[in-house]
């Protein structure tokens, strides 16, 4: 027996390596923290100084970094984050609860089942480019099953616009009145109509044969003359509920595209906070009596729900900093006239801002890009406060 | 006792909305058990099993881990429904109820059929709400009507004296033994006539389990009670019957005290004895 244990292997060199292991670890761990820190402190030293309430509050100027904002991109980026979690939240859920709770025993469902858990998790892993030209498919073309729109013809199916024509007068003025058929793309002025003037007020268009017949000497009238067979301007009075199909490059488009993008993750966080709720309380509610639903309304939802807030959460922080499907869908606007006056406008986002002025020619764009990445990190950071601060009030409630 | 014996309106219209064979019909028998078989996949848990599990009398189930007693159990009232290979063939019957019939409708199955699981699992919810579930689930009932029930139900199982201050407060405050209790409450609250018990002290400090004990012993005045246990002094203290099984068959079946003191069988006499186990 003695002769195996009679070379003993040395102490201290097992000691010294189980060291080395630790101080390796340690570094690894130091180069990660060290790398958060470099990226964080750069980041200020770039955009510190830039940073202030004029440049919240205030939009994008060309050629002008020391005016230029981010005021538009922060409320798009807020509404389309909105936009994708309306959309995405109930569907994702919906799909976890009948993925977790919802098995069938059927094997053919059951291999059903399976495939679309399967791609589920695959879908998590699609690049979110990828997602974009989905996008640009499904929803701003609609795969072209509606007319196209295009500048010059209006969509075919929309609700909330209301058409009017304007046009110059021979005294400079610009009158509007109304647009009967906005298909109409042939309409002249050929009679006298009823039109409004630049300051609101109502008369009877006066229509002359040709310039020279123009009542030269009477300059209020003049303000109120055109010549007979000019063809006037059409444009749109769109209200807060404006909607169109196909759905174009939109805010909403852009949306929904997001929402796809998150879908995945949605679900497989869902189906983690159900997994979490003990077996324990299924069978209790069903050894009751309770139907299915019924269990899974009154118990399982309600003990897995800080774990759906905490994946929408999550999901949603993804969805603010995201770039590329939004430049696929919507273009990269820095600016829009009218700002999200509804959800058939474009709007700039943070993440499209920032990657706009970090590439910009101008001098002093890229401190502007630093300071627009120190706000989107602030966003995300209030976003996971809150997401932590709502669990944890749900979680006290509870026990 | 006697004052809280009975919800005072409440049990009547329970007794009344259920369809309650048994008492029209009196006879001992409770569930009569014929030729079961069950299944998991292709692994056979019980083997041809006949019983007959007497009314208003607690029935313990004892054997070695595996021997098909909690499998039974789950049977009688499908809770194997929700387990996907599991499958079984043979009659369970509660009056001319069939157990295993497809028609046979779960939910009113279960309410008549209340179980009490292993370790105590009350909802995230206030003890009220706890015990309010299985009334809310079932019947139309009043507010008054209900408080009047959870504080039967409570009473009922011994647990209202420690929660009738914090009945709006989470049952997860509670200790393991009050939770147990609790979850017997909840059970009985939708007036059930059988309660089935999975080894409902097996998770229980020694105090609480001669707590619980106790009031399975006082429960089978009103209730058929069948409990699966591992411990078979708690067989013998609180039970009326004893079937034991050994590799999903049942050896021998009778008055707990001819089990356990003149076993028929040399299984028996070897299990209770702890030659084996």
């Amino acid at each position: 027996m003695s002769n195996f244990y009679s070379t003993p292997r040395s102490e201290a060199n097992r000691k010294s390596k189980n060291s080395y292991f630790a101080v390796i670890c340690l570094l690894v761990c130091g180069l990660v923290v060290m790398t958060l820190v470099v990226l964080l402190a750069s980041i200020f030293f770039t955009g510190g100084n830039w940073l202030s309430w004029d440049f919240l509050f205030a939009n994008h100027l060309e050629d002008n970094p020391e005016e230029s904002g981010i005021w538009q991109a922060i409320v798009g980026s807020v509404a389309m984050c909105f936009l994708c979690g309306v959309c995405a939240l109930p569907i994702g859920i919906g799909t976890a609860i009948f993925l977790e709770e919802f098995q069938p025993r059927n094997s053919l469902l059951r291999s059903l089942h399976w495939l679309v858990q399967l791609n589920i998790t695959n879908l998590a892993g699609v690049p979110s480019i990828v997602y974009g030209i989905l996008g640009v498919t499904a929803f701003v073309y609609m795969f072209s099953y509606f007319p196209s729109i295009t500048p010059n013809d209006p969509p075919t199916y929309e609700i909330g616009a209301n058409y009017r024509y304007q046009m110059k007068t021979l005294g400079g003025d610009f009158v509007n009145f109304p647009c009967p058929d906005k298909t109409d793309k042939e309409f002249r002025i050929n009679e006298s109509i009823e039109a409004v003037d630049s300051r609101g007020n109502s008369f009877t268009l006066n229509v002359v044969e040709s310039r020279s017949a123009a009542p030269k000497n009477d300059p209020v009238l003049l303000d109120q003359t055109v010549v007979k067979g000019k063809r006037p301007s059409k444009y749109a009075v769109k209200s807060f509920f404006y909607f169109h199909l196909p759905f174009g490059k939109t805010v909403l488009a852009a949306g929904l595209t997001l929402g796809l993008v998150i879908l995945p993750i949605i679900i497989i966080a869902s189906q983690e906070a159900l997994r979490a709720v003990p077996a324990s309380l299924r069978e209790a509610a069903l050894g009751m009596g309770a139907t299915r639903w019924e269990s899974v309304r009154e118990v399982v939802l309600p003990a897995a729900t800080p774990g759906f807030m905490t994946g929408a959460i999550l999901a949603m922080s993804r969805a603010v900093g995201e770039a590329a499907p939004v430049l696929a869908v919507m273009g990269g606007v820095l600016v829009t006239t009218n700002g999200l006056t509804n959800l058939m406008a474009k709007t700039p986002v943070l993440p499209v801002t920032i990657y706009k002025w970090a590439g910009d020619e101008n001098v002093g764009f890229e401190h502007l890009a630093a300071a627009a990445i120190i706000v989107l990190l602030v966003l995300l950071l209030v976003m996971n406060s809150v997401a932590i601060l709502i669990r944890s009030r749900y979680e006290k409630m509870l026990g | 006792m006697t004052e809280i014996d009975q919800p005072k309106k409440t049990a009547a219209k329970v007794e009344m909305s259920s369809n309650n064979e048994i008492l029209e019909s009196p006879s001992d028998v409770a569930i009569a058990i014929e030729s079961f078989n069950a299944f998991y996949g292709d692994f056979q848990a019980i083997h041809d099993v006949n019983l007959n599990l007497p009314a208003k009398k607690v029935t313990a189930f004892i054997g070695p881990s595996g021997c098909g007693k909690s499998t039974l159990l789950k049977w009688i009232n499908r809770m194997n429904d929700i387990v996907p290979s599991a499958h079984a063939t043979g009659l369970i019957k509660i009056g001319d109820l069939q157990i295993l019939d497809r028609q046979t409708d779960v939910v009113d199955l279960r309410r008549r059929i209340g179980m009490v699981f292993q370790k105590p699992n009350p909802f995230p919810k206030t003890i009220f709400d706890n015990v309010a579930f299985g009334p809310r689930l079932h019947f139309k009932i009043s507010k008054q009507d209900l408080t009047e029930l959870v504080e039967w139900s409570l009473r009922k199982a011994a647990v209202w004296d420690e929660v009738k201050d914090r009945l709006n407060k989470s049952a997860l405050g509670l200790s393991g033994g009050q939770q147990q209790r609790l979850c017997i409450a909840r059970a009985i609250a939708s007036g059930p006539e059988i309660l089935l018990m999975d080894e409902p002290c097996s998770a229980l400090d020694p105090g609480s389990t001669s707590r619980v004990e106790d009031l399975i012993y006082e429960l089978r005045e009103q209730y058929t009670i069948v409990m699966v246990t591992h411990n078979m002094q708690q067989a013998s203290r609180c039970s009326d019957r004893t079937a034991f099984f050994y590799k999903g068959q049942v050896i021998e079946e009778g008055q707990t005290e001819q089990v356990f003191t003149n076993p028929q069988q040399k299984k028996t006499e070897d299990y209770v004895t702890g030659k084996f186990g």
